[in-house]
């Protein structure tokens, strides 16, 4: 099918996941005001998870129809498959999100998230919006955007906690990165349009093929606007050195918002930055026929991003930010994928973000089951003979933790081994570097998720009363340790359905 | 080619000009009477008191943010009224008026949902705070038995 431009009025019919989202967000915004007390939880979940089942089901009959590739307001908006299968793992994130977020009922808990609930539940949907966008945008203006929007929500998000010393530093501390590589990108985008005299990322990738071709070479001024542009994506992905803010923010903000941080905002940050690279500088094409700095730039990026995760994770005490510097960890064998640079490299970074989902979303779901349970105690000390205590909850943690490793028989192994296969297929003396750097790294992390583990199974914890965990909190658990235990088993669907998802407009 | 630029450096070397002739016309003019008075920091005819390095209240900003509401919205309508009239011309003006109410009712909302919290009470009863009770507003919103937050200025 033809590519085709549509303007404002013909977009809307290819923009209704994004509308409906809209319409959810005013919608949630009159129930807060209007509904009763009693309903209020209630109506808020029942409205999100409309409005994402909506997002979600029409990205996902665009992919079943294949529409597209189109162009929608006048190029804003790339409308292709990659966009559409964003908008089903990002409704299905932020669904989990919300269901994560339900307040627990009744006294003597104390809820995490004190402030308005409608509030809540309304920034999340806002920034299930932002993601939408930011995977779709191919547009510079918009790209900014779109981060923004995902940006200033996350920030509001993370001090959702009313007298907590710790969500406002940690707020605080990501308003300041946050601005600062914002500005950084801005630069980096001045660049690039100084050269392109254009914003419109199929008209960058047209001027700066010419001028490569023209030089021989990739132009000083696109490498440094990209360099800089890479602190905006890398701060969204929290890749070195631009995550200063993950540690603090991820401790400090309440843990629903923190398992999203961890996993929605990051996706969104992989999908524009692989389609800034692919589209704009086109380094996706099959051989480009100049050397490009990008692998380098990139490889150099994730050794950097995995080791730092890694090693900054091993003394940790606390879980939560245990989890933090090892998503840290992620985004660096995500970059792995990224650097190849080649289909199969994206194909394995799409499948590795839908295992992560899975397997983080669970992870920092335990968390929360566990410290509910124990006055708030996030560290170690509170998973001390958890097998015993909740022996469900528990054996949800070993297959999340497990997959995290990347161990077989679970979807970390499966989502790992394409990575590193594409890595290894690309060939290349850099390319074996990277994977042995890669692989080191996974043993490393192999022994702060071993420490949770022995904490839970071998060692005795001053309560032995057994934890009455949410069935809520129970149930989703168990939800999302099947699928990582069956991609453990059996991929291969899943995998050629998002491999084959991944064509782009260019 | 380089002429072309001539203007701007012009322009440059008139702003240039005027600040150094204005500089110095006043020196040449004006009486010189300096003492410490004048070196002070200018409060608006007021002598300062206190050092500068303290809490603002933290409704201003939300009154602030509050006017955006308002400003972004006569900033958006008025390049449509400007041109609403071409639009009728063109066919198009009732899909334009129903954007614009469409546009102003969202805004609106926001509105509503800012009044209908209380934010637009310049003082607010702070909640648990048993002195809440004895505020000097007679609308300050304090439901009884609200869990203790003691820092209302946090909480908005």
């Amino acid at each position: 099918m033809e590519t085709r431009t549509f303007d404002n009025v013909a977009s809307l019919a290819y923009f209704a996941p994004e509308l409906g989202l809209i319409a959810a967000v005013l919608l949630l915004v009159v129930w807060d005001l209007a509904s009763p007390a009693r309903l209020k939880i209630a109506g808020l979940v029942v409205i999100s998870l409309a409005a994402l089942a909506w997002s979600g089901g029409m990205g996902a009959y665009f992919l079943a129809k294949d529409a597209g590739p189109h162009e929608l307001f006048h190029g804003l908006l790339a409308f292709d498959r990659f966009s559409n299968l964003f908008r089903v793992i990002f409704a299905f994130v932020t669904g989990a999100i919300v269901l994560f977020s339900v307040p627990p009922r009744g006294p003597g808990v104390a809820p995490e998230l004190r402030r308005d609930q409608g509030e809540f539940f309304t920034l999340i949907l806002v920034l299930s919006l932002g993601m939408n966008l930011m995977a779709a945008s191919r547009h510079l203006l918009l790209i900014y955007l779109s981060l923004e929007l995902v940006s200033v929500m996350s920030f509001v998000l993370a001090g959702f906690k009313i007298n907590d010393a710790r969500s406002s530093e940690g707020a605080l501390k990501y308003v300041i990165f946050g601005g600062v590589a914002s500005g950084i990108m801005l630069y980096g985008m001045s660049w690039i349009f100084g050269i392109t005299a254009s914003m419109h990322l199929g008209e960058c990738a047209a001027r700066i093929a010419a001028l490569t071709a023209q030089q021989g070479k990739v132009p000083e001024v696109v490498f440094v606007g990209t360099a800089c542009m890479l602190a905006g994506f890398g701060y969204k992905i929290s890749a070195a050195p631009f995550h200063m803010w993950t540690p603090d923010v991820y401790e400090g903000a309440p843990t629903p918002v923190t398992a999203f941080l961890s996993v929605g905002p990051k996706a969104a940050g992989f999908a524009v930055l692989v389609r800034f690279f692919s589209d704009a500088l086109g380094a996706g094409s099959a051989s480009p026929a100049v050397a490009t700095p990008w692998p380098v730039l990139a490889g150099c990026l994730a050794m950097a991003t995995m080791t730092i995760g890694n090693l900054s994770a091993l003394g940790q005490e606390n879980v939560k930010r245990m989890l933090a510097y090892s998503s840290i960890a992620h985004a660096g064998y995500m970059l792995l994928g990224f650097s190849v640079f080649s289909d199969a490299g994206v194909a394995a970074i799409a499948f590795y973000i839908v295992t992560y989902c899975f397997m983080n979303l669970g992870a920092f779901m335990v968390v929360m089951a566990v410290a509910e349970q124990s006055g708030g105690d996030e560290t170690l000390s509170a998973f001390r003979g958890l097998g015993r205590r909740a022996p469900l909850v528990a054996a949800a943690m070993v297959v999340f933790l497990v997959s995290l490793t990347g161990l077989p028989p679970t979807a970390g192994f499966v989502g790992k081994f394409y990575l590193f296969s594409a890595l290894l297929t690309a060939g290349g003396a850099w390319r074996w570097v990277l994977a042995i750097v890669g692989v080191v790294n996974s043993v490393i992390s192999l022994f702060y998720y071993a420490r949770v583990l022995r904490a839970m199974y071998l060692e005795k914890g001053e309560r032995t009363e057994p934890v009455a965990v949410r069935p809520l909190l129970g149930a989703t658990t168990c939800a999302l340790a099947v699928p990582t235990l069956l991609l453990g088993v059996y991929w291969g669907p899943v995998y050629d359905f998002v491999a084959s998802s991944l064509s782009m407009l260019r | 080619m380089l002429m072309a630029y001539a203007s701007v450096a012009a322009f440059f070397l008139v702003a240039i000009g005027f600040l150094l002739g204005s500089l110095l016309f006043g020196r040449l003019l004006r009486p010189n009477n300096m003492y410490a008075g004048k070196v002070e920091t200018y409060e608006c005819g007021e002598a300062p008191v206190g050092p500068a390095w303290f809490n603002f209240n933290p409704r201003f900003y939300i009154i602030a943010l509050v006017y955006i509401i308002f400003d972004v919205e006569i900033a958006f309508i008025y390049p449509v009224a400007a041109v609403f009239k071409r639009w009728v011309d063109q066919g198009s003006g009732l899909f334009a008026l129903i954007e614009i109410f469409l546009f102003v009712a969202i805004l609106m909302l926001g509105f509503v949902y800012v009044w209908a919290k209380g934010d637009l009470d310049w003082i607010r009863a702070i909640k648990g705070d048993p002195r809440g009770a004895q505020d000097v507003s007679s609308r300050s919103r304090a439901p009884a038995g609200q869990a203790a937050v003691a820092d209302g200025g946090a909480e908005s």
